[in-house]
């Protein structure tokens, strides 16, 4: 009975997946078929560590995305517990309507995220640099800047991306009895204290479930950078996905661009298996 | 009559009507082009004339923006758009994948005899023809003639000591003003400037299909980079381009901010939008000649309508036949091209010959004679097999050099070894 479910499976997931990688060690043009494929063993990836440009972008759109990764994931994590925390308080009047306000930015489309923060980093007419210099900061590059632009963008997606993980440490929230704080308290155990040794243990699982999860959206981030940044100032918001995009179709340099396409799949499966990895070794202690 | 029978009967008479049916079947043709939704309509109008003769054919048009177009007739293939309009550096790639159908013989005849050597020459690959040329544009120099007086600068630069006297002048960290504009996050938009400002000091980006940018006229314009960005003659952030090619850096010229930057024609209408009554102050001005320089030179570089090669045998004979009937001097007003009448609305110029007559009079305003005249000294941004890749590794090493991230010995170094590579692997 398995049968069925392998072959979709094989068909969907296994053979694109081979395909990619037969393909990142043949010299492949997208408009072409597979036929015209040309082998050229390792060269692909010599290119991608070379110091050429083909090598320089790559390797400054892997730095890129991984520290797009990085800060998203090290800014929602704790939000999103400190707002679930904020929400499911259940003595905070209207706490349901915080909770859909958080949860609606999830549902704007990025294209008008994008339109609408595009507009609040404006370096001259921008709110955010107006509402800055009322309190004496003067005017923020933001995204005209290679040092503040990706940083920017992490913002914008942690914006709209808070309310998914809030939702998520809610359901986590609900999950833990309500015994286990009144056995704390009785133990004379402070709201720090109940937060440490009660919620964040209980909490372990889903925040391992949203760690994959902002890690997975976070490698994959596209629209802001393709809609806003078109990867630039020189190159500082040029993450793989858009980066890959550029090769693989915009020059139709498909084994180049399946050759970052298998170092992104690389990279992905060992960030991930690293976050199971420390989840297992902290739950066995 | 039985219902067998009145099968048999609708079947005969289908049958007999399918030659009819098929003959009157719709040609469908989708034109893809980058133009703002003003140019789209004035396009759609055109069409619409064309369809009105001929009514077996029907023409949609779709826009996207610029950063968007060679992914999506990449993206498209050969069941893409059946007519797009394309930048003439990614015509060597396109023909290269057969993505482009070859130009039928009336039409490849029409463009070598009626266009420009030199703009026909770039809508062909090897000796054929791919598509027929429209626009022209070409870089010169845009000064904001208020801030030149209020500066107590008589005449825009002419030379690049001039240009970084003026630049000097026209700076005000105070207020936020800049005296060179430089681009970034758009490659035409950061290549284009530099190569201008690199010819007019003699040096070239690359000659018969080899790099020249370790040239001593190649560290000069990279110097000059440097120096501009060194002193605060110019300022990176404010040079920003989003992906309609506006944003920052047309802001900051509209508004004052920038007092001078190396341009193309096409931006007119832009300015215009965004200036109003104070369009009037641009002054337009050939690109300052550099210490090994010997005359005002400037890049120029074309756009074509091509034809889907994988559309169908009918879609491509109407679509040549719109674009032959859109690009000649019939469909306009007084012998100019429908074509350029739409170019014109956006102060471009428009390539073929009787257009350039008919228009003389328009090509004559203060804002486009600078261009016009630095045309005759222009020359092509070279259009080689890997020349995408080329112009994004140069854009990156400029920006580069722009933000202080490396010399301008670095850039060199790194924008000619980028180069030499992405050449030598195109013709593989």
């Amino acid at each position: 009975m398995l049968t069925p479910a392998v072959s979709v499976i094989a068909v969907f997931i296994f053979v694109p997946m081979a395909l990619t990688i037969w393909l990142s060690f043949h010299e492949w043009s997208t408009q072409t078929g597979f036929g015209a494929a040309r082998y050229v063993g390792l060269r692909n990836y010599e290119d991608l560590f070379g110091p050429i440009s083909v090598g320089r972008d790559f390797q400054r759109a892997f730095l890129n995305t991984a520290n797009y990764t990085a800060l998203s994931v090290l800014i929602i994590l704790p939000l999103s517990v400190l707002f679930g925390l904020m929400v499911h308080q259940r003595r905070v009047a209207g706490g349901h309507v915080l909770r859909a306000i958080l949860f609606s930015t999830y549902m704007v489309p990025m294209i008008a995220v994008a339109l609408v923060w595009s507009k609040l980093y404006s370096p001259t007419e921008g709110p955010i640099n107006q509402v800055l210099s009322w309190i004496g900061i003067g005017p923020q590059p933001w995204l005209s800047s290679p040092d503040t632009a990706l940083f920017s963008i992490v913002i914008l997606n942690v914006w709209q991306q808070i309310g998914y993980f809030t939702v998520l440490v809610i359901a986590g929230l609900t999950q833990i009895s309500p015994s286990l704080y009144e056995a704390a308290r009785i133990d004379g155990a402070n709201r720090i204290q109940e937060f440490f040794g009660v919620t964040l243990p209980l909490l372990r699982r889903t925040l391992l479930f949203s760690a994959v999860i902002a890690v997975i959206n976070a490698v994959q981030v596209f629209e802001p950078v393709a809609l806003i940044t078109q990867g630039g100032p020189a190159n500082a918001t040029n993450v793989l996905t858009f980066h890959i995009r550029r090769v693989g179709i915009e020059r139709a340099q498909g084994g180049l661009g399946s050759a970052m396409a298998v170092m992104l799949m690389l990279s992905l499966i060992v960030i991930i298996a690293l976050l199971f990895a420390t989840a297992r070794q902290k739950e066995e202690r | 009559m039985n219902a067998v029978s009145r099968f048999w009967i609708a079947a005969a008479a289908a049958a007999a009507l399918s030659p009819l049916t098929a003959q009157a079947e719709e040609v469908r043709l989708t034109y893809l082009t980058h133009w703002a939704p003003d140019t789209v309509a004035l396009l759609e109008e055109a069409a619409n004339a064309y369809t009105a003769d001929h009514p077996d054919v029907s023409i949609s048009v779709r826009a996207v923006p610029f950063g968007d177009l060679l992914t999506t007739i990449r993206s498209g293939g050969s069941d893409g758009p059946t007519i797009a309009s394309i930048y003439d550096l990614w015509l060597p790639a396109l023909a290269k994948d057969g993505l482009v159908a070859p130009a039928p013989e009336p039409v490849a005849e029409e463009v070598t005899s009626e266009w420009p050597a030199g703009i026909a020459a770039a809508a062909s690959v090897n000796g054929q023809v791919y598509g027929i040329p429209n626009e022209i544009n070409v870089y010169a120099l845009n000064y904001n003639k208020r801030l030149f007086e209020e500066a107590g600068i008589a005449e825009p630069p002419r030379t690049w000591q001039e240009l970084e006297d003026a630049a000097a002048k026209l700076t005000d960290e105070a207020s936020g003003r800049q005296g060179f504009g430089m681009i970034n996050s758009w490659a035409a938009g950061v290549d284009h400037p530099f190569a201008s400002l690199l010819v007019s000091n003699g040096g070239q980006l690359i000659a018969d299909g080899k790099p020249q940018i370790d040239s001593e006229a190649a560290l000069e314009t990279f110097k000059l980079y440097q120096t501009m960005v060194e002193k605060g003659y110019s300022v990176p952030a404010m040079g920003t381009s989003d992906a309609n090619t506006t944003g920052p850096f047309l802001d900051n010229f509209v508004s004052g901010k920038t007092g001078m930057i190396i341009m193309a024609n096409w931006w007119e209408s832009a300015l215009k939008g965004g200036m109003g009554a104070d369009f009037g102050n641009v002054g337009t001005a050939p690109i300052p000649v550099g210490p090994s320089g010997e005359t005002a030179r400037s890049i120029s570089y074309s756009w074509l309508t091509v034809v889907n090669a994988g559309g169908g045998a009918a879609q491509q004979e109407a679509a040549w036949d719109f674009l032959a009937w859109l690009n000649g001097p019939e469909s306009g007003e007084n012998g100019a091209s429908a074509m350029a009448g739409i170019l014109q609305s956006m102060g471009i110029l428009p390539s073929r010959s009787s257009d350039v007559e008919a228009y003389a009079d328009a090509l004559g305003r203060p804002f486009l004679e600078g261009y016009v005249s630095t045309l005759a000294n222009a020359q092509g941004f070279p259009i080689v097999l890997g020349g995408q890749e080329f112009s994004e590794a140069l854009q990156q090493v400029i920006e580069q050099l722009q933000y202080g991230q490396i010399t301008a010995e670095e850039a060199q170094a790194n924008a000619q070894a980028d180069a030499a590579s992405i050449l030598e692997r195109a013709s593989r």
